[in-house]
């Protein structure tokens, strides 16, 4: 039996973490920016339940459960979000975010 | 089998007292069940039973709340939760914060057409995160009431469907404050990993046990922690999405914004930083490190405020400037807060009078703006004394009060706060928190200077005065007013509720 090391999975869980907020900096779409806000939200998802094995500690992975829900519920205020902007603003390129900027 | 047996009966039941303890959430939460059910309804009329629901509701927490001021701290949900007269005192200030946001928006959404009534639900909602957050003992039960408060302002600040601003502006707080709440949660995962526990005063527990130092585990995640804390309450370098979002958003919301979220942020915040030991129990390293990172966001945060609010003729992105400039006299009084004798008691004093006067100030810009929220540019007050003449009056009181001149509450919560930082030795702080709020002075009176000095304007905002938008005024001068004359019995209140954490 050969078990993945626990500090291989935290290095992937930081990676993702990264790779999230740097998506959320670098991409000009806005449904890639919140999927990019749910790559955080896993990593930290992942971070808990690898300390939760490697402690013998069940909260980590309690915690899990209610995060996932709330990231449902986040995701699904973001999209309706998405969608009443499209409306006025017939896009959805964070580039045009700017009537506020002038 | 083994986690079968850890489940213990008494967690289960509660006692008379702990039901007792918990009222005002109970209320509440009630209070939003029976809202939703006579939005679903619609048969009268879309905003009359829901607005009474949602008013009674909240009255009848800020009641139960006040009543149990004076109760012993008492621990709920096996060390999750915890409800204390500092998670009261909080109670107080979003409640009513919520009541006077209410009062304001009946007539305002009507004359925007939007009146819906998920906005009283929403604002129903939020107040429930906030005073989650105000009492939670656990990083991911704060995680939980965080979202539960931002989720419902992200739709509150895009209320105005068919306004481009408005919709932009929550999508724009939509992504920073998701961004900000998911390093926040994950700080707390690496704290978890560090101490083995969510659970604040575990942590507190655990580095007690090893003081010989710090893992690098725990350094990186609460710096993530503190990062999005400062986010949430907006201090520079983390600000840029806040004159954006106030500007955007509808005006009540606005004021509910500078007062609830940034009083639920800093509540959390102190909260987590007491009893995670800042005071007392953590390695010095890590206390001058924490220290010099709040330091310097302290003085940009003061400094940059300021500056920036100098050259707006906006009102709303004034005071959104100015409710920065506010974060960082906030910061002075936490760097100050283990370091003197008054402990954190300023920063509460200040919450409590900053929350009266800019209320206050938006229920005014509420009752004045046009449609779209435009008419809230300086020219538009040319004249108001002789228009409206009460406003004109009240919204002199909440200008001189934000500068800090004596009758008023600004001027004894900040007189409060510098001297509990002089009391801990941080005189060069001192000086540049009064040169900053001397600058202050300039763009506070520059309004009074149009609506006393310079002759009316034809202006499109709204003629007639609502009757709750005015009784709502008129409590925050009143309560700006007291604080100010009397602030003897707040100041008491605050250092009664710090002492409880």
């Amino acid at each position: 039996m050969n078990y993945v090391q626990p500090w291989v999975i935290l290095a992937f869980s930081a990676i993702i973490f990264f790779i999230g907020f740097a998506g959320i900096l670098v991409r000009r779409n806005i449904l890639v920016v919140l999927m990019c806000i749910e790559l955080m939200l896993n990593a930290a998802n992942l971070t808990f339940v690898t300390f939760s094995k490697q402690l013998h500690h069940m909260g980590g992975q309690m915690s899990v459960f209610f995060i996932i829900t709330v990231a449902a519920a986040e995701s699904a205020i973001g999209l309706g979000l998405v969608v009443a902007m499209f409306r006025t603003l017939r896009s959805v390129d964070t580039d045009d975010i700017q009537l506020l900027r002038e | 089998m083994e986690a079968l047996n850890t489940i213990r009966p008494e967690l289960l039941t509660f006692s008379r007292e702990q039901i007792v303890a918990i009222s005002p959430y109970i209320w509440l939460f009630g209070g939003s069940v029976l809202a939703i059910v006579a939005a679903a309804l619609r048969v009268i009329s879309p905003k009359w039973p829901v607005f009474l629901i949602t008013l009674a509701t909240l009255i009848a927490g800020t009641i139960s709340s006040f009543l149990l001021m004076s109760n012993e701290p008492m621990v709920l949900f096996s060390g999750k939760m915890v409800a204390d007269v500092y998670a009261n005192f909080f109670n107080l200030i979003f409640m009513i914060s919520a009541i006077v946001t209410a009062m304001a928006s009946l007539r305002y959404l009507d004359d925007g057409k939007i009146q819906h009534p998920e906005y009283y639900l929403l604002l129903l909602f939020s107040v429930m995160g906030m005073m989650l957050m105000a009492s939670s003992l656990d990083l991911v039960v704060l995680f939980i009431a965080l979202e539960l408060m931002s989720l419902s302002v992200y739709v509150l600040v895009g209320f105005r469907r068919t306004d481009r601003r408005s919709n932009e502006a929550a999508m724009k707080y939509f992504i920073l404050g998701g961004a900000a709440s998911a390093i926040l949660l994950y700080g707390a995962a690496l704290l978890y990993g560090a101490t083995g526990s969510t659970g604040i005063r575990d942590m507190l527990a655990f580095i007690q046990k090893s003081p010989e130092g710090v893992s690098p585990l725990f350094v990186l995640g609460s710096w993530l922690v503190v990062i999005g804390f400062l986010f949430k309450v907006a201090s520079v370098p983390f600000h840029m999405w806040m004159p954006d979002v106030y500007e955007g958003a509808p005006a009540p919301i606005t004021g509910f914004m500078t007062t609830g979220l940034k009083a639920a942020a800093f509540a959390a915040f102190m909260r987590v930083f007491v009893s995670a030991g800042y005071g007392a129990g953590l390695a010095e390293s890590l206390r001058t490190h924490l220290h010099d990172i709040l330091w310097i966001s302290a003085v940009l945060t003061m400094v940059v405020g300021n500056v920036i609010a100098l050259t707006q003729t906006n009102l709303k992105r004034m005071l959104a400037y100015s409710s920065i400039s506010h974060t960082g006299y906030l910061l002075v009084g936490m760097i100050a807060g283990p370091l003197s004798e008054q402990g954190y008691a300023p920063v509460a004093l200040y919450l409590v009078s900053y929350a009266a006067m800019n209320l206050g100030a938006f229920v005014i810009l509420t009752i004045l703006a046009a449609k779209d929220d435009s008419g809230l540019n300086l020219h538009d007050m040319s004249g108001l004394s002789r228009r409206h003449p009460w406003i004109a009056f009240s919204m002199a009181v909440f200008m001189l009060s934000m500068a800090g001149i004596p009758p008023t509450a600004g001027f004894a919560a900040k007189y409060y706060l510098f001297y509990s930082a002089i009391q801990a030795r941080e005189v060069p702080l001192v000086v540049i928190s009064v040169l900053c709020s001397a600058i202050s002075v300039y763009y506070y009176l520059r309004v009074l200077v149009y609506m006393y000095m310079r002759d009316p304007v034809e202006s499109p905002s709204g003629q007639r005065v609502s009757i709750w938008a005015a009784l709502a005024v008129a409590a925050m001068v009143a309560l700006t007013l007291q604080i100010g004359v009397l602030p003897e019995r707040m100041v008491t209140a605050a250092r009664k509720a710090v002492i409880s954490l």
